[in-house]
């Protein structure tokens, strides 16, 4: 992709953020003073309760009024805002990029979740990862574009392998989004038990090709492997058809399945539409992302 | 039983290989990058490699397109059904022109074979078989090869050049309209007539021939001198022998003949021979290779002059001029007498003769008024016109005398004849009814050539020995006894040595037709013991001799869809294949554009490269 295409994805990235966000808003936060409502009492303007002073209290929030009317010190409390976690953990294979289509909408679903979570004010982190070999690069190399030379530039010892995610040190307490085709065989458990550890709300962002669902193959093919750039004669007749398409169906199954398991909220969105029709269309119902009123 | 009348549109079916081809081509493998193998080789283990050429899918469009190729080809080979009861009716005139005998063979086999075509679709073949010759009975009518076969084998054409256009205009009106009319020739016309097909086995050959003889008198010797032609344009060489009654051979002698030439070969006539053959080395054309020979010798006319002295010098004249005469001394053995009227003796004798009047005076004034002709045989053609004749002594009429010449309403000439009575045979005298002497009638061509015509009709009509040369063909009168109680006339053709092929009984008459046969050999005719005529007979014809105009040609073929037409009834389900086809071009155009659409909605796959 040129640095134009790029910056036009990261453009329909953050007009998508405009309208959509990840869902910071349906849990409880912890951690640093932030936006975002906290899990205990701070210092925010949003009134939650009186309670009576002890000693160490902060004097500024003595309800004064009520010492008047009582005589006693009530202390005024305030809902804490905290500053949510974010984890980006983008999926470097080839088969990302193979397609103009896809590489496209790959780079803006990770746009959108990178700026989305910037947005939000959350401390986010980003990792790019291929195969066995992982990179964490600074959010900032999203909007100067130049993360996906990054990307490309990752070594893999195989790279039509799953992505291991292990070596990532995710954050405790952070939603963490992985934005992969998932095109790649082995169990889903490992990816899936790897973000959801350590209290992390796994988000998948899951491109996909219409060409790669419903494929209308007949004949002869040569196939080129889009990780491993090999060449692979097919003969594709009705009944090999059916069952590719069976087989592509039972392989999300198989990730729907788990993602149901542990609480993963996953969204396979269509490359064919623009980015927000297709997010309204897939992430939204699936809650992988929320609406930002 | 189903025709095709344009059996041409069976190359239509070239269009299913075409359509093969087509979907072989079309499908052969495209380099495609996929992200999802992994998914399609855990599914697809038996399809590990591709094939050079893809199979043939079980596809739509493919089923039509085949459909569509086979009902354009059954809608193009324009089908038609059998008519029941259908008769092809085939008039084929022969050219019975003697040229043929070269050509009937090949013409034989050609005919047999184009039988089942000119049936065509018919269900019964009816053929009918002419001699171009006029007059001729039909040859065959039927409908079995075998017996038409058999027709063609007996079928000898020895005729010369005939126009075969009143048999073809027969032959049309047999068959009517609808018929098929065959000329079969070995010299195409550019345009037969009555809309007539052509068939023409000929072949332009190199020929040559005799194409005359003639025997003279030479020194005591009979010579004959035979003309031989090249019709050829090569140069050629031949030998010729002369065949005697014994069966012996002459050497062969060689010559040469230049391109067109026609040289004249000469020898004696054997003394004691009656008949020699005169052979060519032969060709293909073998009528005219043979030449038969008699020694010629007409029957003689006994010449008896009693004139006195007034006609004497006439009658010397006369005796000289007249070819196979002799002198007799008395009118009874006579054949010709000539005689002058004595207007003292008016009685004139019986017999055939000529008679002049005798008359001393110096004669009067020339005869005045137009001078008119009857229409007679003798007179025919002459011119008269320049006759001076003198008023003198006239013959005594009879009332059965036919008067052939006038001057005004004076009877000139005229014919008496007598019939035959049991004492006198039938007899005609030529009377001139005035003095020559007194005239210039001996200096008019009119008159020698009449008193010639006269000698050689009594010639003709006399009962004696001749012998002739004849052609093949000709048609001969000869005088013959013709009493109630005279044997029956037998015309023997016989061969070099004296044998008798074979014999025509013809009843008496005192004027027979005889007509020479149609091969060269030779004739006798006889009545009872008295032989009439010894004859040989040659092929002359040099029209049919010339092989230079001959061609081959055949356009039997011509007309074929009118019969077809005629014969047979057309599919009635052409419109229901017609929409078919256009059913089955639209179903294969939808499914076609579907794929096509289908490939526009996912542009993520096109193939980057594909193979040749």
């Amino acid at each position: 992709m040129s640095p134009d295409e790029l910056s036009r994805c990261h453009a329909r990235a953050l007009t998508a953020a405009g309208r959509l966000r990840l869902p910071l808003r349906s849990r409880v936060w912890k951690g640093q003073a932030g936006e975002f409502q906290g899990a205990g009492v701070g210092s925010s303007l949003d009134f939650q309760d009186h309670r009576t002073y002890v000693p160490g209290d902060d004097p500024r929030h003595i309800n004064w009024a009520a010492f008047a009317r009582t005589g006693q010190y009530t202390m005024k409390l305030y809902r804490e805002e905290v500053r949510p976690v974010v984890d980006v953990v983008l999926d470097a294979s080839e088969s990302m990029f193979f397609d103009p289509l896809k590489a496209a909408r790959s780079a803006e679903l990770f746009c959108f979740a990178v700026e989305s979570a910037r947005r939000s004010g959350a401390a986010t982190t980003v990792h790019l990862v291929r195969g066995d070999f992982t990179r964490a690069v600074p959010a900032e190399l999203v909007a100067a574009h130049r993360w996906l030379d990054e990307a490309r530039a990752l070594p893999a010892t195989d790279p039509a392998a799953a992505p291991d995610l292990s070596p990532i040190p995710f954050r405790g307490n952070a939603i963490r989004v992985l934005v992969s085709d998932l095109l790649f065989a082995g169990d889903p458990e490992p990816v899936i038990r790897c973000l959801a550890a350590r209290q992390g709300s796994p988000i998948l962002l899951v491109p996909f090709l219409k060409s790669e669902a419903t494929p209308e193959w007949t004949g002869n093919y040569e196939f080129v492997d889009a990780e491993r750039k090999s060449r692979h004669p097919h003969r594709i007749e009705p009944s090999v058809l059916k069952r590719y398409k069976e087989s592509y169906i039972n392989h999300f199954a198989l990730w729907k399945n788990a993602t149901r398991r542990h609480q993963c909220r996953m969204a396979r969105v269509a490359c064919e539409p623009d980015l927000q029709t297709a997010l309204f269309a897939e992430a939204i119902p699936s809650g992988a992302l929320e609406t930002a009123v | 039983m189903l025709t095709l009348t344009n059996p041409a549109g069976l190359w239509a079916l070239l269009g299913i290989p075409a359509v093969l081809a087509i979907h072989f081509l079309q499908r052969q493998a495209v380099i495609l990058p996929v992200s999802t193998l992994f998914l399609l080789e855990k599914t697809q283990r038996e399809s590990a490699s591709g094939r050079r050429f893809d199979r043939l899918m079980n596809s739509v469009p493919l089923w039509m397109q085949l459909l569509g190729v086979l009902l354009l080809t059954w809608l193009l080979a324009e089908p038609r059904y059998q008519k029941a009861r259908s008769t092809q009716r085939v008039a084929i005139v022969l050219d019975s022109s003697a040229s043929m005998t070269v050509a009937k063979e090949a013409l034989k086999t050609k005919l047999i074979a184009a039988l089942p075509d000119l049936q065509g679709p018919a269900t019964a073949l009816e053929i009918t078989l002419l001699e171009s010759t006029p007059g001729r009975p039909r040859l065959y009518s039927g409908s079995s090869p075998e017996d038409f076969a058999a027709a063609l084998d007996a079928w000898q054409p020895r005729a010369g050049l005939t126009d075969p256009s009143p048999v073809l205009r027969l032959a049309r009106s047999l068959v009517a309209r609808e018929g098929i009319v065959v000329y079969a020739t070995d010299t195409p016309v550019e345009a037969p007539p009555f809309d007539a097909r052509l068939l023409s086995p000929g072949e332009p050959l190199d020929n040559v021939g005799f194409t005359g003889v003639t025997l003279i008198e030479k020194e005591g010797a009979t010579l004959w001198q035979a003309l031989v032609r090249n019709y050829s344009g090569n140069r050629t060489s031949r030998t010729w022998q002369l065949e005697l009654p014994d069966g012996g051979r002459t050497e062969p002698k060689s010559f040469d003949l230049e391109p067109g030439a026609i040289i004249t070969l000469q020898a004696a006539f054997p003394d004691k021979a009656e008949r020699v053959r005169l052979v060519l080395s032969p060709d293909k054309f073998t009528l005219d290779d043979s030449l038969p020979m008699v020694a010629p010798k007409p029957k003689k006319l006994g010449l008896f002059s009693a004139t006195g002295g007034a006609y004497e010098e006439l009658s010397k004249k006369l005796q000289r001029s007249l070819a196979a005469t002799e002198p007799v001394n008395d009118a009874a053995t006579a054949d010709l007498t000539i005689l002058s009227y004595d207007p003292l003796d008016p009685v004139v004798p019986s017999g055939n003769a000529i008679v002049f009047v005798h008359d001393e005076t110096r004669g009067g004034a020339y005869l005045k008024g137009g001078i008119v002709a009857e229409k007679h045989p003798l007179i025919d053609a002459l011119n008269w016109q320049s006759l001076l004749v003198r008023e003198t002594i006239q013959l005594q009429r009879r009332p059965t005398d036919s008067v052939i010449l006038y001057q005004g309403t004076r009877p000139l000439i005229f014919l008496r004849e007598s019939q035959a009575t049991p004492q006198t045979p039938a007899s005609r005298q030529l009377c001139f009814n005035f003095d020559l002497r007194l005239s210039n009638a001996a200096t008019q061509p009119a008159f020698i050539v009449m008193l010639h015509r006269f000698a050689e009709e009594l010639r003709a009509a006399k009962v004696a020995p001749a012998s002739e040369l004849l052609e093949t063909g000709q048609a001969i009168v000869l005088a013959a006894n013709g009493a109630a109680d005279a044997p029956p006339l037998r015309v023997e053709r016989v061969d070099l040595d004296g044998k008798v092929l074979d014999t025509t009984t013809l009843p008496a008459a005192a004027r027979v037709r005889v007509e020479a046969p149609l091969d060269a050999g030779f004739l006798r005719v006889r009545q009872g013991e008295t032989d009439l005529l010894a004859a040989s007979v040659h092929f002359a014809d040099t029209r049919e001799a010339d092989f230079v105009a001959c061609a081959p040609a055949d356009t039997l073929d011509e007309g074929n869809a009118v019969a077809v037409e005629r014969h047979t009834e057309e599919d009635h389900w052409w419109r229901a294949w017609v929409l078919l086809l256009l059913l089955a071009l639209l179903i294969s155009w939808h499914f076609t554009r579907e794929r096509e659409a289908a490939k526009v909605q996912t542009p993520a796959i096109k193939p980057l490269e594909t193979t040749p």
